[in-house]
């Protein structure tokens, strides 16, 4: 098989495969132009009518505008990737690569840490952030997104496969440890941190439950809780303006994909598996 | 090239660091010292309350009001209680479930406003028990409905004039039956679903029954076969559909698209009535009572969005004037949400226009309104008792469920329910 | 012969590295940020979950309402039926939708690592469902699962099947899996794409030269060095899955009847709508100790394998 064809062997079932995952945006899209008293009818109606376009317009610029809210959860979302990035590969890399006494106990609990239920600790944190004075403020969200279990769990991950003999070659040559990994072993790990940095910005952007308890000013909402500006006193969700908001807050985190996932090409030299 | 992105993660990571070190320190300031009245309600700003507070400020311009929204929802409840029990500044708040003001008042998070209450004349109204506005923990007022909301249903004009169907003055659940089936067409279904049939007989604390539940009566188990029937012969809306779309949040959109067509409703619903651009519709709707269960005619509706001044406010004082404003003079902004203030003082001619809207007699018949929502008086029916409410309120809802889906009979669904509300009974009173 | 190419592999030898650096503290001072950080911002608040599992509390009376109860939630749990449920429909939505997410991530990751036209978009196509807030997705597959109307019944009913989904207590939790997969497999498509970038060039040269198929290049190269991956993922998707509840609250709110109420929601209705959290902690802490067990055994099995190979 020629390679052209193989190209278009693989892509068209995966083409088939995406135009089936992209329904649901199609219909989100449909959803965020259509009046309110269209979006739940039945039979679904793909093409608004008419095209409500003032749901953007309200969106952006109304009275409630996501706008303030949205530059807030990228001012979080940076500062917390930022965190995460550099926290996550230095831990990860001494667990998977450097020695010290009790390490792998220490990870295994480390580990733990992640599997208490989250909603469990949103009064405790509440309670604690409270006094230590950063209760709505926006450091309540981002410093414990700076230092989190998963990352550092994926940086390990992905240091435990790379081969030691590197390190031992540098020693060797007289490097000290800060530079076998910032020399060595970091360059290796660029698609891994570009993965990472994506999944922070994401677990960042969509964060709910934490500013919900720890948040309370509306100058301090970062997006999902400016959402919540589109649900009534009834408790039900103003579709049309919801799903414009949402449309909206995907563009940032694509534009990061986009960017960061970049990495993984240029990394990439030769085509992996044939 | 490669190395770039981690250099500069590794600066402004290093940036951030530092930022946080320095930050806590600043942020410290602001707290309970400042001088504005910080009120808390589930109704959005723009929905009325904003006004609410501006009158106020007009009036007092020595005191400056902050109200924050919280949602009414599990979560935005949760919010404000872990606000309140943190000491977070806020002195007035609002309450929407029965379940939550038990909690609330019995744990010290309500002041005692029972001696206000009692030295104005304004207020009187308050120290009724028989149908209370006031919820009351061992004897002492701990917070004062703002709110009254009769329950009635609506009719589209329209489909009932071509359906020669009366509009009633009065009936029964055998008559709405009846009606319900006279209104269903092809691409109509005869109503939503049914008034709650034992609440209409049994009236307040309908779910207990000394210190147990109440559901062995059969007025219970009448509602679950007559909602299921109802559904069997289309002329109640399939729940399938209900539960597929939600539509326990947007019943007034398949109104409006005439799918179905008798509306057992409240008053927060009417806003959407009126409103020609977001909901354009080509009929009027008129009032009828909820019908009455075997002679019993308490009306489903309630006293409610009760307001609570926080007992740790250092400004209790002002902190009372604004609930006295929201309950007396204050009240006319919030009737465009459709909130019956619950002090009659508000003139009819100022709820038609606040709750009908600019045009009432383009959308509605409003002698119907007037008949059914003001000239009547209907028997609210505010509970009290509320062991293990929000326990037995699930198990209601996910049985109901299960039988007007079809999956469960009505027999075995309220036996089920009878015996989860007995736990949820026995436990809560064991433990308080 | 390629099998002994294949010995050398990197993954397979590295898990028990031995001690590489000459001295120890060093290391500690590259966990020492991110370990703090966990240290004041999660551990701490943490423990009084511990604490609390072994009281009553109703949040809204204060530190002051806190009342001792020793055992008695967990011997409340071990009777109360509404638990057993929600563990039982728990062990099979993650039973289910873990392996099959990645599984499915994996084949779309190593789908995407080939030349593709239209590659860059691809990617950001099936990574899309991570990226979108709960509410949008819960309302979009709320209309699409609509069992008269929706998309996927009107696709399926040309087979003659149209499962009542959300409205059904049948095929409520399976509705949940269908969403849960659509929304991990891009994730772990991320994850296993950023690991093949690291393939072992070498490896595969000489695996062609030895004239291996695609299978045996699959199974004896790209598949060990992926082992690492695999773990991570499948421990976050099972704490992930154990512990979401988002999206249940949205659409299903643990029903019709109980049919979708994992431990996870049932956690949040104990917690945040009956106000008892103190159970709600035991819960968690019952929760805890069995994920726990899920992920040490997943982790024995990359050791084992590893040690095996």
């Amino acid at each position: 098989m020629t390679s052209k064809a193989a190209k278009w062997y693989w892509g068209i079932p995966l083409w088939i495969l995406a135009l089936a995952f992209l329904a649901p945006f199609a219909w989100m899209l449909s959803t965020a132009l259509k009046a309110d008293v269209e979006a739940y009818k039945i039979p679904m109606q793909w093409i608004p009518d008419p095209f409500q376009w003032d749901n953007f317009k309200t969106v952006l610029v109304g009275e409630s505008s996501v706008l303030p809210a949205f530059g807030r959860s990228v001012f979080v979302a940076v500062l917390r990737v930022a965190g995460e990035l550099l926290t996550a590969t230095m831990a990860g890399y001494a667990f998977a690569r450097m020695s010290f006494k009790g390490r792998d106990k220490l990870f295994l609990v480390y580990l733990a840490t992640a599997i208490i239920p989250v909603q469990l600790l949103l009064v405790p944190r509440f309670i604690y952030f409270q006094k230590l004075g950063l209760y709505d403020t926006l450091w309540a969200l981002i410093l414990p997104g700076m230092f989190t279990v998963l990352g550092t769990f994926l940086m390990r991950q992905f240091f435990v496969s790379q081969p030691a003999e590197f390190a031992e070659a540098a020693r060797m040559d007289g490097a000290n440890e800060w530079q076998i990994f910032r020399r060595i072993y970091l360059p290796l790990a660029t698609p891994v941190i570009s993965a990472l940095g994506i999944l922070a910005f994401v677990w960042s952007w969509n964060d709910y439950e934490t500013p919900l308890v720890l948040i309370s000013s509306p100058e301090n909402y970062t997006l999902p809780l400016g959402l919540t500006d589109f649900v009534d006193e009834q408790g039900s969700i103003a579709p049309g303006l919801t799903m414009a908001a949402s449309v909206v807050s995907i563009v940032p985190v694509l534009l990061v994909f986009v960017l960061l996932q970049r990495r993984f090409i240029a990394a990439m030299t030769h085509t992996g598996i044939k | 090239m490669r190395n770039e992105v981690s250099r500069r993660g590794f600066l402004a990571g290093m940036a951030a660091v530092g930022a946080a070190a320095v930050v806590p320190g600043c942020s410290s300031g602001g707290g309970a010292t400042s001088n504005v009245l910080q009120v808390w309600g589930g109704v959005p700003a723009a929905s009325g309350p904003q006004k609410v507070v501006d009158a106020f400020q007009r009036k007092f311009p020595q005191y400056q009001v902050n109200y924050t929204r919280f949602v009414n929802d599990d979560r935005g409840n949760l919010k404000l209680d872990t606000a309140l029990q943190g000491g977070v500044d806020i002195d007035v708040y609002f309450t929407y479930t029965q379940a939550n003001l038990a909690l609330r008042a019995g744990s010290g998070l309500a002041a005692d406003l029972t001696d206000r209450v009692a030295a104005d004349p304004d207020l009187k109204v308050f120290l009724d028990t028989d149908q209370p506005r006031a919820f009351l923990d061992a004897g002492r007022i701990k917070a004062l409905a703002t709110a009254r909301e009769p329950y009635f249903v609506l009719f589209n004009e329209k489909l009932r004039e071509r359906a020669g169907v009366e509009l009633p003055h009065e009936w029964t659940i055998e008559q709405f039956r009846a009606t319900a089936r006279k209104l269903t067409t092809a691409r109509t279904y005869g109503c939503y679903t049914i008034p709650d049939v034992a609440r209409i007989k049994l009236g307040p604390n309908y779910w207990y029954d000394g210190d147990r539940s109440n559901f062995g009566d059969p007025h219970f188990e009448q509602a679950f076969r007559l909602g299921r029937e109802m559904i069997a012969d289309r002329s109640a809306f399939p729940w399938r559909e209900v539960l597929a779309r939600h539509l326990d949040a947007y019943q007034q959109n398949s109104f409006l698209t005439e799918e179905f067509h008798l509306w057992s409703t409240a008053p927060f619903n009417l806003r959407y009535l009126y409103d020609a651009k977001k909901y354009p519709h080509d009929f009027k709707v008129s009032f009828a009572p909820p019908p009455t269960v075997d002679g019993g005619d308490w009306n489903g509706g309630s006293y409610n969005n009760f307001v609570m001044v926080n007992p740790k406010s250092p400004k209790a004082d002002a902190a009372w004037e604004f609930v006295k404003f929201w309950l007396t003079e204050g009240s006319g902004p919030m009737l465009a949400g459709g909130k019956l203030p619950t002090l009659g003082n508000v003139t009819d001619d100022q709820v038609v226009t606040g709750v009908l809207g600019k045009e009432p007699d383009k959308y509605f018949d409003v002698d119907s309104f007037r008949r059914v929502v003001l000239g009547a008086d209907p028997k609210l029916s505010t509970d009290t008792r509320l062991a293990g409410f929000p326990e037995i309120n699930l198990a209601y809802r996910q049985q109901r469920d299960l039988c007007w889906l079809g999956e469960k009979d009505p027999g075995p669904a309220i036996r089920d329910v009878r015996r989860l509300a007995d736990a949820a009974i026995a436990r809560t009173e064991r433990s308080s | 012969m390629t099998t002994a190419t294949v010995a050398a592999a990197p993954a397979v030898r590295t898990e028990k590295a031995p001690g590489i650096s000459p001295r120890g503290w060093i290391g500690f001072l590259f966990v020492a940020p991110n370990l703090l950080g966990v240290v004041a911002f999660t551990l701490i608040p943490l423990i009084s979950v511990v604490l609390l599992a072994f009281t009553d509390w109703n949040l809204v009376s204060g530190f002051g309402g806190i009342s001792f109860a020793g055992l008695d939630n967990f011997v409340a749990i071990a009777k109360d039926p509404g638990f057993w449920n929600a563990a039982g429909l728990t062990m099979v939505y993650v039973g289910v939708s873990v392996p099959l997410t990645v599984v499915l991530g994996l084949a779309l990751g190593i789908a995407l690592n080939r030349p593709l036209p239209g590659r860059a978009i691809l990617r950001a196509i099936f990574f899309l469902p991570y990226i979108v807030n709960t509410v949008a997705i819960g309302m979009t597959w709320l209309m699409l699962m609509n069992p008269r109307a929706g998309l996927v019944n009107q696709v399926l009913g040309v087979f003659g099947i149209e499962p009542g989904w959300f409205a059904s207590s049948h095929w409520a939790l399976p509705a949940l899996i269908v969403m849960a997969v659509w929304g991990g497999v891009g994730y772990c498509s991320l994850i296993y794409l950023s690991a093949l970038q690291d393939a072992p060039k070498q490896l595969y040269e000489a695996a062609d030269i030895d004239g291996a198929g695609l299978w045996a290049k699959f199974r004896t190269i790209t598949w060990p060095s992926l082992l690492p991956t695999t773990i991570f993922l499948l421990v976050t998707l099972i704490i992930g899955a154990s512990q979401g509840f988002g999206l249940i609250a949205l659409i299903t709110a643990g029903g019709p009847g109980d049919s979708t109420t994992t431990i996870s929601y049932y956690m949040y209705q104990t917690g945040f709508q009956f106000y008892r959290f103190g159970y709600a902690s035991a819960i968690g802490l019952v929760t805890f100790a069995g994920v726990l067990v899920l992920t040490l055994l997943t982790w024995r099995a990359q050791r084992g394998r590893a040690l095996n190979d």
